[in-house]
């Protein structure tokens, strides 16, 4: 028997109240929140008093200095480029996933999501003992003769991108399998009995079909990138600033609460800003509906 | 089927075994150090359980784990009934986008903003931080996930049910505890356990938000990983390891029975 839904649900009558606690919640403790924020930056204080003295954008300008914008623009490029490598190892591990590896794809997301659900922190320690100048990697190198003094790799950019893309990438890959589970394998099939080559197929057939995927995936990953913190302080030693390192350091530093809240306006309009045209990039580079 | 799967096995094979290597070796080697006789960086020196000894007698570690719990219950039992109360309100008559929209910003902010965002308010309206305000930032951020996923399992529900039981005369608060709720119960559940994961395992929220009195495991681990490395942390880290195992599976049990889809 072929099961037919209603279109909406059967009216129940529930009345306003039940519905209320949830949006009351999210107003307060969502949109009231950052609406302080924003505002708080931009009101000027009596530093005696703590007196309302009027609107100031100082807090604001203070921000658009070369030195600050150098750490947006270096964010930008760490978020951009986590996505960016996410995504080139995510697709072929989606698609094993989705196609090669079918029979066993429990078993794969099983792989996948386990280290996902455990405590980050703890990811971070065990690049540790992987990064350590005494450890796995540099005495691996050793072993097998390709160095003889062991490495400086921790504190190192390199060590930061390997941290982010290594917590990042189940990100891209849900919604990546997600999307790519659903394609008719058989479209791939008939580009190549067609004659087209891999590369075409790839641009032409897979990646229209599994766009929406992509962008859900690609944005994922990109916007909290952008305002992490704790990757860059522990994998990256306290020499390179990053938008949450500067976030954090301004908001529990004593007194300048009102200068964080005002960075983290300037950050976040920025992320709205290059989220906005990646999202308009992408939306031109691959051919085919948005949402498929 | 066969063709496709000929030409790219090799090449995506090896892509897969690198990712998953790349997944796996730090566990390895953090799980492997846990049972070493000696503190890293002494190499392998014997096999030994004494460090998970000393981890079941830490209090510190179970009381901050305690903490996590009683933060993670209580933020995913409010964002559940809130976020399904909404979804039922909002269901009537059509009105239901409107309100929905309003949720995902949850998701689409970083959580370092909404961290710093709650942490400026809570200090504004001086509540003290503790475990009370990392209830309430949790399940704002549990909201962000429960009313999405929810919203999409009751959108396949079957009505028809829902219509028969009010024509046959059971009130709408009947209907909805005897009929759409044991509906939704397995898309309930997994939603729930995703939103509790979530909430126990979350470090920048907690980072912010819950003061300097009350510590949750991952603040614990920080201070651990601060102090520098213990085999005591590998040996958490083996048990943290094996308890997200049984999750996933029973997540993964469910899901599959109750054909929800999270991504």
């Amino acid at each position: 028997m072929k099961i037919k839904f209603l279109r909406t649900p059967p009216s129940t009558q529930f009345p306003f109240t039940i519905g209320a606690p949830a949006m009351i919640w999210q107003v307060l403790f969502f949109y009231l929140p950052l609406a302080i924020l924003a505002i708080s930056s931009i009101l000027q204080f009596s530093e005696e008093t703590g007196i309302f003295e009027g609107l100031t954008f100082q807090k604001i300008a203070f921000f658009l200095r070369p030195l600050y914008l150098k750490v947006i623009l270096l964010s930008f490029f760490l978020a951009l480029g986590n996505a960016i490598l996410c995504l080139l190892i995510a697709y072929p591990l989606a698609y094993f996933i989705a196609f090669i590896g079918k029979r066993y794809k429990n078993f794969f997301l099983f792989l996948l999501i386990v280290p996902f659900w455990t405590n980050f922190l703890l990811h971070i320690y065990a690049w540790f003992f992987v990064l350590e100048k005494e450890g796995f990697l540099n005495n691996l190198l050793r072993g097998i003769g390709a160095i003889s003094e062991p490495l400086q790799l921790l504190n190192t950019p390199f060590a930061i991108m390997i941290m982010m893309v290594y917590y990042y990438l189940p990100f891209m890959v849900m919604p990546l399998y997600s999307s790519l589970e659903k394609m008719d394998v058989r479209l791939v099939e008939a580009s190549l009995d067609l004659g087209a080559s891999w590369g075409q197929t790839l641009r032409r057939v897979m990646l229209p079909v599994t766009k929406r995927g992509l962008m859900a995936g690609f944005f994922l990953v990109y916007i909290p990138s952008f305002g992490e913190f704790a990757i860059p302080e522990f994998m990256g030693g306290d020499k390179l600033m990053f938008v949450g390192t500067v976030i954090s350091n301004y908001i529990l530093g004593d007194e300048t609460g009102s200068l964080g809240a005002a960075f983290t306006l300037v950050a976040s309009l920025f992320l709205l800003a290059s989220a906005a045209l990646l999202y308009w990039l992408i939306d031109r580079l691959i051919p085919g509906r948005r949402h498929g | 089927m066969v063709k496709v799967s000929k030409i790219n096995f090799f090449s995506t094979s090896i892509i897969v075994a690198c990712t998953y290597l790349f997944l796996y070796v730090p566990l390895v080697v953090l799980l492997v150090f846990s049972f070493n006789l000696e503190a890293f960086p002494s190499p392998w020196k014997g096999f030994t359980l004494k460090w998970y000894h000393e981890l079941i007698q830490s209090k510190h570690l179970w009381a901050s784990f305690l903490n996590s719990l009683i933060v993670a219950i209580c933020s995913t039992g409010i964002s559940l009934t809130m976020g399904v109360f909404l979804i039922f309100y909002a269901a009537q008559g059509g009105r239901i986008g409107n309100f929905l929209n309003l949720f995902y910003g949850n998701l689409v902010i970083p959580e370092t903003v909404l961290a710093v965002s709650l942490l400026g308010f809570f200090t504004l309206i001086s509540l003290p931080l503790g475990l009370g305000t990392l209830v309430l930032a949790h399940s704002v951020l549990g909201l962000g996930f429960v009313i999405p996923i929810v919203y999409a399992r009751f959108l396949e529900l079957d009505y028809r049910m829902t219509e028969a039981s009010l024509v046959l005369g059971a009130s709408p608060v009947q209907t909805f505890f005897k009929v759409t709720l044991p509906l939704l119960k397995p898309a309930l559940t997994v939603t729930g356990l995703l939103v509790f994961i979530i909430s126990f395992d979350d470090f920048i929220l907690s980072y912010f938000c819950a003061g300097s009195t009350s510590q949750t495991l991952s603040l614990y681990i920080l201070s651990m990983l601060r102090s520098g490395i213990s085999p005591i942390v590998n040996a958490l880290s083996a048990v943290l390891l094996l308890f997200s195992s049984c999750l996933v599976i029973l997540f993964f049990t469910i899901s599959k029975k109750s054909r929800t889809r999270i991504f």
